[in-house]
């Protein structure tokens, strides 16, 4: 599929013309000139989303700018200027961010698009402007890790907490230490949900002896764990047991969690701890995404 | 012998001799690989976004491995864990499979749950077997002291895993000792290595690691030894960052098991990648 040199040159020189127009826009302005003329080089043929490692999540996530010949044309939107909404810009990071990294988009590309900075580029850009993005608080973020040394300090820690300051905007229980808390009524599609999760639904045999807090290497870290954690594995499974939604949710310790799974391992009742703490994880994502826009 | 190869996604960008070093051992110990081109992400990262996402992700893989009839064999500990987690799911939640089924058959490939994962480890421990690789020794260690990092989501949770004995395992150890080295007994054997919280909370992510180190090292280990891709590149990467970053310069190297056992069966430096490490491994044995 690749193209001969000249109609290269080509398309190249087209693209040169066409990208002037561009310039103008936000997106525009921040992006190099050859990433400018890749976003005109792009036939749309689909090849990289054909071999994308994560467009399959597409089935779970329905968000079109995860595959990434969409993705791209998006990001010529952004850059032609065109006005979208918030919602428009928060998936368009999303999809950006839903990535491992693997550059077999950018292997494939008949053209030759380096797709894979372009997707660097722009996510940065966009985590900047402060809509907050939980995907930075997963293992995709292992890439941005090893590459911390591109961005500033700043701008590398910002997106992080946003993400964690976006989560706290939703439980506002978890500011209220001294607050005597209503039981009643409880938070029932809360408690629903996780209860008819696979991978979580036998939470609410926890009898609270704390081998899960004991075991655990992240607790076992700080002097004085609950302050810098909120609330630990034990009483996070008591929390979700009497469906007090914020408290479960708004916790440091979900996104602290290593995944071990030490904590489940040695739980004497069989609860699945670190697979509650993924749903508990999910939950936040959804209603984060729900509630900021 | 033959399996289905899982790369995952970071092997073959950022830790290409994790691949060569397997297969050239692999190659000799008379197990065949198949490698699938249209495999994916194996869903471990997107077990913190949203489950469906990752659930689908890592059946689609076991579907395809099962079309050709293919057992998985995966280098990466990560992948192995997910994808184990995924399979047991789907054995065990007839609605479950019945959702990523839907999905799956619009590619012609629904999953029926026939297939095995495994990883690296326990195919050469219990499908080769010990003696069998013994007799492939050609150039034995003498008087290398070895730090085994077992690795989390090999290990936990032994209820969907069943690698080893969670608490006491030995499958690591004795793969070391074949080679010649000595498998040392160390405190934090079992422990993370820190590489999940990487980029997400740098601090806490490091501070896991530089613990562990520290113990191989006081333990008398010469090299650390792993066999998961996070794993190695969190403890070579990313150690070299760090020393670089606080101005220390006295690492514990990490060799990638299949890297070891190649020296061993004098296998050259070339396929087993030894320059790509990023804290230098050249000397060993020497």
């Amino acid at each position: 599929m690749k193209l001969s040199f000249s109609r290269k040159v080509l398309n190249w020189f087209k693209a040169l013309i066409h990208s002037r127009r561009f310039s103008k826009s936000w997106m525009g302005k921040n992006l190099s000139m050859i990433q400018l003329m890749e976003l005109d080089a792009c036939t749309h043929c689909a090849m990289c989303t054909s071999h994308c490692s994560v467009a399959v999540a597409f089935e779970g996530i329905p968000n079109i700018n995860i595959l990434p010949s969409e993705k791209i044309a998006s990001i010529k939107a952004l850059a032609s200027g065109r006005p979208l909404g918030e919602r428009e810009l928060r998936d368009i990071q999303e999809g950006v961010y839903l990535c491992t990294n693997c550059y077999r988009c950018t292997v494939v590309c008949p053209v030759e698009i380096d797709l894979q900075n372009l997707w660097v580029k722009v996510r940065e850009l966009l985590l900047q402007r402060g809509i907050p993005e939980l995907s930075v608080l997963s293992p995709l973020s292992f890439y941005r890790g090893l590459m911390k040394g591109e961005t500033t300090q700043g701008d590398y820690e910002k997106p992080l907490i946003q993400a964690r300051e976006g989560i706290a905007a939703q439980c506002d229980l978890m500011k209220k230490k001294d607050k005597a808390l209503p039981l009643t009524p409880t938070d029932r599609k809360f408690k629903s949900g996780l209860s008819l999760s696979a991978q979580a639904k036998n939470f609410s045999v926890c009898f609270g002896c704390q081998t899960c807090t004991t075991v655990c290497p992240v607790v076992g870290h700080y002097e004085n764990p609950q302050e810098v954690l909120g609330l630990l594995p034990h009483q996070i499974m008591h929390a979700a047991g009497l469906g007090l939604r914020d408290l479960a949710l708004g916790s440091n310790m979900l996104w602290d969690c290593l995944t071990c799974y030490r904590c489940q391992e040695q739980c004497p009742r069989g609860v699945s701890v670190t697979d509650v703490l993924y749903e508990l994880k999910n939950l936040a994502v959804k209603y984060v995404k729900e509630k900021v826009l | 012998m033959k399996f289905a190869l899982f790369l995952g996604c970071q092997i073959p960008v950022r830790l290409k001799q994790y691949e060569t070093s397997s297969k050239a051992i692999l190659e000799r110990l008379g197990v065949g690989l198949v490698d699938i081109e249209e495999f994916n992400c194996c869903g471990y990262p997107l077990r913190n976004i949203e489950f469906k996402a990752f659930l689908f992700s890592s059946a689609r893989n076991l579907a395809l491995a099962e079309k050709k009839k293919l057992d998985v064999i995966t280098l990466c500990q990560c992948c192995y864990g997910t994808l184990k987690k995924a399979n047991f799911l789907l054995r065990e939640n007839a609605s479950l499979r019945k959702e990523v089924n839907a999905v799956l058959e619009r590619e012609g490939i629904p999953y029926k749950g026939e297939i095995e994962v495994k990883h690296l480890l326990s195919v050469l421990d219990q499908e080769v077997g010990v003696e069998a690789i013994k007799k492939r020794i050609e150039k034995p260690f003498q008087g290398l002291k070895i730090a085994a990092h077992y690795g989390c989501h090999a290990l936990r949770p032994s209820q969907v895993v069943r690698f080893d004995d969670p608490g006491t395992p030995s499958i690591f150890d004795r793969l070391v000792e074949v080679t010649g080295a000595e498998s040392i007994d160390w405190l934090m054997r079992l422990e993370c290595c820190g590489a999940p919280l990487l980029g997400s909370h740098d601090e806490l992510s490091t501070e896991i690691t530089l613990k562990k180190l520290n113990n191989g090292r006081e333990s008398g280990a010469d090299y650390l030894c792993t066999a998961c891709t996070y794993c190695q590149i969190q403890f070579d990467t990313v150690q070299q960052m760090i020393l670089s970053q606080r101005g220390l310069n006295h690492p514990l190297p990490s060799i990638l098991y299949p890297q070891l056992l190649g020296l061993s069966m004098g296998i050259n430096a070339e396929p087993l990648g030894l320059k790509m490490n990023k804290i230098p491994i050249r000397e060993i044995g020497s």
